[in-house]
């Protein structure tokens, strides 16, 4: 029961962010777009490249989406409204995202064509970037939290939120977040400038409907993630848990969307040597201040 | 019913899905929309919304006259778009080979606007039809052609070996008209529409070099041969290509052909049969090669008086001519005989498509069941990080979003990093006298009409060349009102360049800012451009504040002070450069040179942000915005010259004429010079790094003369 309400509710809010997108790159507020926008995509023709890895081709827009639909599986909207609280989930939702890697590499190969292949690799050379800015800035949170239930994590930010008490991990969480949705700036894999869409390029119809939307799972798997890590999670006064979840991951998953759009897409080269010689250190510092402060202050 | 319908019975359920449809209407601009906003239409404003991939797209919307080239390229993307899919032109009858246009209209925002709410109505009625036809179009014909992997210029009809390299050839796919070809298939080439033979997304056909095998005939004039396509001078008609006698290579094709040909996986050597087929192990299409005759096999078993190997005791698979340790385990290698006689021949067949001679360590290769990511890559040309990768050949252009629109850049890429390019205009605007005589009027329209991205400089060239000629001088008035005009035009190119620029780094506040500023300038009189200024204040005050911003242009595109460098791209390596600053009426609105010293795309975002903000003083102090009128000149007869400063650099123009009218005409543009700037610029950037250079040169595909 928890599950079907909550895989609805994360039908729910990928509209929504859908409807945020079309915002803030269409400059109106329409609900009713991404209906359109759907409906559009299901009634055009999906083609098949004449020389497609068909598996591949096939396979890459359902593995975004599970990918996506896997993490959100750790995430609690309220104490209660978890799919599965596991004991590893604040590793499990990294452990589920490693798999948007594969499935934009089996997207870039799969229909033989060269933008999209670039864009493939493109997003390897992200994840190199991105993927210790995931883990270490968590570790750091786990250690506040004393446990990798992701209810737990939440629980341990009573007193203080964790964007108050470990500033620098959200900070570089929230980039390294920004970079494994392949949103603006660090749209490399699906440039429109560069690549003419990239892995998307050669999708139409019914694949590119199921691509897009495990494109919008994911950014609110990762919204959701950044709320229950660093902003309290459900935690907050007057309004019901729920609501405040809801909120939250709302207002983060618009900043994540906005901010894309008021800086030029950044350098692969750029990425891959400030995430590792600048964040890296940042990030082992941050879990140095982290211990230092969970035991003067336990 | 329009002409891309989807098939399928108009059910009310498609009916509903149609009516979607038309209100979500991905649109493909063709040339681009650099050329929509210089008409003044807005198209995001209509309710269309574009997209970048002709994939995505369901309106093909083409705007105004495009030449024959660029149609063929827009009668691929075209092909390429998922199907339900309309034709919606603008001002243009002109369209073979695309189909006819679904929706009509003139070239003005209010027909735009008209015409798209036509396009809705007949996309929500006409979406789906039971009977649909088929595209076709003698661009989309495909035949199969062999080439060298490493020598792109042999291209033959038939399986072979390279005369350059003897490698084998290996197959691909090219357009029928020879001349023109798609992006090569070979292991990853480009992806294609399912009925039709198409390229890559927006690289429709380019054409290569093909060196000796094709030339150009007359079908008329046999005596007409050349090495390009083009028309016969005798009777006019197209030259069509054959196949050039070469006698050499026609030596080499008999020889090859008379053994048998076997087809092998490039990867797997083991893999050999004799149909053509896709590899068991990998998938990958077979390539064709040849069964050399015995003797070479002789020769090869010869020259190897000690069939040693040597090879890993923990790793067989590790087999080399040579000792030394295990690339696996370090250990050193033992030598051991060369197995037996049946592997043995296998080896003296060439293995793979990739070995680029005979050597005899790719002889020795052949033994191995297996090959190593070593083997394979180890003749594979290496690019500056050493890395060894397949190059694919990959267009960017005639219509690729973060280009401008007309422009074909092909690159050669080796993983993401460019290793050759080739640059090109396809937009064939050679002649600038349509006939041996032109009248002045016709001469000064021609010109307007010359480039779409800078007609007022040069109307303002012809004007002033003609006056010129005819020693005659306008007004004060008149002069500083024309500057009024040519310093507008300069604000709304540079805003145009940065819209590109937005759109090419994802920047989209920038581009959305630009455009609309750019269609506010582009008409805007005195008083309107005073309005502006806050606006462009703010704007390039912000640009100072983002992001993100300066590591992505700085030494970006570095270009060294070199005279063949024109307007703000010359000005940004510090060269005082500039066709104003010896016009005396420049000179006494306060024209001063705007410079930086980098030469940078950053410098040269600087040179135009400040340019811009130049330009709108001398528009103050010039007071007035008038375009240039022709002077009546009479019957006279003479040479002269004359320069503007264009928004990319000085047009020199150079003018005879005879009993006032035009009989030779020399133009000499600055977008010429810098589109061969390109390959060097380019060379060993990131793909990145590669286009912003290039787009930071700010071309003009239309003024380039070629």
């Amino acid at each position: 029961m928890t599950t079907v309400l909550l895989l609805l509710l994360l039908a729910v809010g990928a509209y929504l962010v859908a409807v945020v997108e079309d915002w803030t790159v269409s400059g109106r507020f329409r609900l009713a777009a991404p209906v359109l926008a759907g409906i559009a995509l299901l009634g055009r023709e999906s083609i098949v490249p004449r020389k497609p890895d068909r598996i591949f081709f096939e396979v890459a827009p359902f593995l975004l989406l599970v990918s996506a639909i896997l993490g959100a599986a750790v995430v609690p909207l309220t104490p209660d409204l978890i799919i599965t609280d596991m004991a590893t989930g604040a590793l499990f939702i990294n452990a589920a995202l490693v798999y948007v890697l594969v499935a934009l590499l089996m997207a870039g190969w799969g229909p033989d064509g060269a933008y999209a292949m670039i864009g493939g690799w493109r997003f390897l050379g992200q994840l190199i970037a991105y993927a210790m800015l995931i883990v270490m800035p968590i570790t750091a949170v786990v250690m506040r939290a004393e446990s990798l239930l992701t209810t737990q994590v939440v629980v341990s930010q009573a007193g203080v939120w964790n964007i108050i008490y470990q500033p620098l991990g959200f900070i570089l969480f929230f980039i390294a977040a920004m970079a494994l949705a392949f949103l603006p700036p660090f749209d490399l894999t699906t440039s429109k400038g560069e690549l003419a869409g990239g892995v998307e390029a050669e999708y139409t119809g019914v694949r590119l409907a199921v691509f897009r939307l495990g494109r919008l799972a994911l950014i609110i798997t990762l919204a959701a993630a950044t709320v229950i890590f660093y902003l309290g999670g459900w935690q907050g006064p007057l309004l019901p848990p729920w609501a405040w979840s809801t909120i939250k991951i709302l207002a983060v998953t618009t900043i994540m969307l906005l901010a894309g759009r008021y800086m030029p897409r950044i350098r692969e080269a750029d990425l891959l040597a400030w995430c590792w010689m600048l964040g890296i250190p940042l990030a082992l510092l941050n879990i140095l201040l982290v211990g230092v402060l969970v035991l003067v202050f336990p | 019913m329009i002409a891309g319908a989807r098939q399928g019975r108009p059910s009310a359920l498609r009916r509903l899905v149609a009516a979607a449809m038309a209100r979500d209407l991905g649109t493909f601009i063709i040339p681009g929309p650099d050329i929509a906003r210089t008409h003044g239409l807005d198209i995001e404003a209509t309710g269309l919304h574009r997209v970048t991939s002709p994939r995505h797209a369901s309106v093909l919307l083409v705007i105004g006259a495009i030449p024959p080239s660029l149609r063929e390229s827009a009668a691929v993307v075209y092909a390429q778009m998922a199907r339900p899919r309309v034709l919606f032109v603008l001002g243009t009858d002109k369209l073979f080979p695309l189909p006819a246009a679904d929706v009509m209209a003139d070239l003005s925002q209010q027909e735009l606007i008209k015409g798209v709410r036509q396009l809705r109505s007949a996309f929500a009625e006409g979406a789906f039809y039971p009977e649909v036809s088929d595209f076709d179009a003698p661009v989309l014909q495909v035949r199969i052609e062999y080439t060298c992997p490493m020598h792109p210029e042999i291209v033959r009809d038939e399986p072979g070996s390279c005369p350059i390299c003897g490698m084998n050839l290996v197959l691909r796919e090219a357009q029928a008209k020879a001349g023109h070809l798609h992006i090569d298939h070979q292991e990853m080439g480009a992806s294609m529409d399912m009925e039709t033979a198409s390229t890559h997304a927006h690289g429709s056909h380019h054409s290569i070099d093909h060196g000796a095998p094709v030339e150009y005939t007359c079908p008329m004039h046999p005596e007409v041969v050349q090495d390009e396509p083009g028309s016969c001078p005798k009777c006019g008609m197209d030259l069509e290509p054959r196949n050039a006698p070469a006698e050499s290579n026609h030596e080499h094709h008999h020889m090859t052909h008379d053994e048998p040909v076997e087809y092998t996986c490039p990867m797997h050597p083991e893999v050999v049969q004799d149909e053509p087929g896709s590899c068991p192990k990998c998938g990958m299409d077979l390539v064709p090669r040849d069964i050399p005759a015995e003797s070479s096999h002789e020769h090869h078993h010869m020259a190897h008086d000690e069939p040693v190997e040597y090879t890993c005791p923990m790793h067989p698979e590790v087999v080399q001519h040579e000792p030394g340790s295990c690339p696996k385990c370090g250990m050193d290698l033992e030598p051991r005989e060369t197995q037996n006689k049946q592997s043995h021949k296998h080896s003296g067949m060439d293995h793979n498509g990739m070995d680029s001679d005979m050597d005899h360590s790719s002889m020795d290769h052949g033994d191995m069941a297996f090959m190593s990511m070593i083997d394979v890559t180890k003749d594979l040309p290496r690019s500056g990080d050493g890395l060894p990768m397949e190059w694919i050949e990959a267009p960017f252009g005639p219509f690729f979003p973060g280009l401008p629109s007309g422009l074909l850049l092909t690159l050669t890429l080796d993983g993401d990093t460019v290793a050759g390019s080739n640059a090109r205009s396809l937009i064939e605007n050679g002649e600038l006298l349509q006939s041996s005589s032109m009248d002045t009027g016709s001469f000064v329209e021609r010109l307007t009409s010359f480039d779409p991205l800078a007609p007022v400089a040069y109307r303002y060239l012809a004007c002033r060349v003609l006056e010129n000629v005819a020693g005659m001088d306008v007004s004060a008035n008149t002069a500083n009102a024309r500057i009024g005009a040519l310093e507008r035009e300069r604000i709304a190119s540079h805003l145009g360049w940065l819209a590109l620029f937005a759109q090419q780094t994802g920047f989209d506040w920038l581009m959305r800012r630009t455009t609309s500023l750019q269609l506010k300038f582009q008409h805007a009189d005195l008083e309107q451009i005073v309005a502006l200024k806050p606006a462009i204040l703010t704007l390039t005050k912000r640009l100072q504040r983002t992001p993100l911003l300066k590591s992505r242009m700085a030494g970006i595109g570095l270009l060294a002070r070199d005279a063949t460098l024109r307007g703000p791209v010359a000005r940004a390596t510090g060269i005082g450069d500039d066709a104003r600053s010896t016009d005396k009426v420049y000179t006494t609105l306060g024209f001063k040179t705007v410079s930086r010293k980098t030469g940078d795309a950053l410098a040269r975002l600087h040179v135009r942000l400040d340019e811009i903000i130049h330009s709108l003083a001398l528009i103050e102090a010039a007071g007035a915005i008038e375009l240039p009128v022709p002077t009546i000149i009479g019957e006279v007869s003479g040479t002269g010259e004359a320069v503007v400063e264009t928004p990319r650099g000085v047009a020199r123009l150079r003018l005879t004429l005879e009993m006032g009218k035009v009989t030779t005409a020399q133009l000499d543009t600055p977008s010429t010079h810098h589109l061969a700037l390109i390959n060097p610029l380019i060379e060993q950037q990131e793909l990145g790094d590669a286009l912003l250079a290039v787009g930071s040169l700010d071309l003009s595909p239309w003024e380039v003369r070629q």
